[in-house]
């Protein structure tokens, strides 16, 4: 069995009176098993060539309600540059430059429109990092 | 100006190649690269199945670059919460699964909804934020 661990650590010397230092470790397992997650859509980068939104992941290509994750990351460095991710037509939020998010797509096909994974960049020319464990 | 770093590694043996990708970000405030995110709310809730509840209660500033972490504590392997956002979902968190995203709460309808299936959950949560609007008392 393959496994896959995630690991997250969220650290500030000044944001409290009191150290923040929070660190958790999940192992990516399938839907209600212990079984690791068996696929991989392997690590890639989009770059986009204009301010269209742009589907990253269509939910009908995937079972619905597995325990897929989902990586993301805004390789810009300009600090006004973001993508708008959506999923389906409801937003999540925005990712600045170098900021990454890491959740669980249960790649929805129950509603209208499907969860699919959507990105619109603020800039014509941006690039994301992203990757797909599947649990199919 | 506060500084929150929120750092990501993940390993996996699924391709022949040993992968692990690691990412580290700065928690700043929407646009900027001088001030960083400088509140918080942090909390632990039992959630009984059933019923969705705003995991995130107060009504932070739209469209500011928040970001929320949630954990799921429970040991059951079958127990999971579904995350919402306006009602559209997101995915299952299951039992030790935990997620990061950057929260837009647009409207008043885009909270972060959380619903336990299959037995209480316990969820640990963070959210960094720019401000919030307040519940007079």
């Amino acid at each position: 069995m393959a496994t896959t661990t995630a690991t997250l650590t969220i650290s500030s010397t000044d944001l409290l009176s009191d150290e923040l230092a929070l660190s958790t470790t999940a192992t990516l397992t399938g839907a209600g098993n212990s079984t690791g997650l068996t696929g991989t859509d392997g690590l890639a980068r989009k770059t986009t060539g204009n301010t269209s939104e742009y589907t990253l992941f269509a939910a009908a290509n995937y079972t619905d309600d597995k325990a897929n994750k989902v990586y993301l990351k805004n390789m810009s460095v300009t600090a006004a540059q973001y993508f708008d991710i959506k999923l389906g037509d409801i937003q999540m939020g925005r990712l600045y430059a170098g900021d990454w998010a890491f959740f669980p797509w249960n790649a929805d096909t129950g509603t209208t429109p499907d969860a699919d994974v959507l990105i619109t960049p603020s800039h014509s020319s941006m690039t994301l990092e992203h990757m797909l464990f599947t649990d199919e | 100006m506060a500084t929150t770093t929120a750092a990501v590694t993940l390993t996996s043996d699924l391709l022949s190649d040993n992968m692990s990708v690691s990412a580290s970000t700065t928690c700043m405030k929407a646009g900027t690269t001088a001030d960083g995110l400088d509140q918080m709310e942090y909390g632990l809730v039992e959630i009984a199945t059933g019923t969705q509840f705003d995991l995130v209660c107060s009504t932070p500033t739209a469209s500011k670059g928040s970001k929320l972490y949630v954990k799921n504590h429970s040991i059951d392997e079958t127990y999971y919460v579904k995350i919402m956002i306006d009602s559209q979902d997101i995915g299952r968190l299951y039992a030790g699964d935990w997620m990061f995203i950057p929260a837009d709460f647009h409207d008043a309808n885009a909270d972060v909804e959380i619903t336990a299936l299959t037995g209480t959950n316990k969820i640990e949560y963070v959210l960094l934020h720019e401000g919030t609007a307040l519940t007079a008392s």
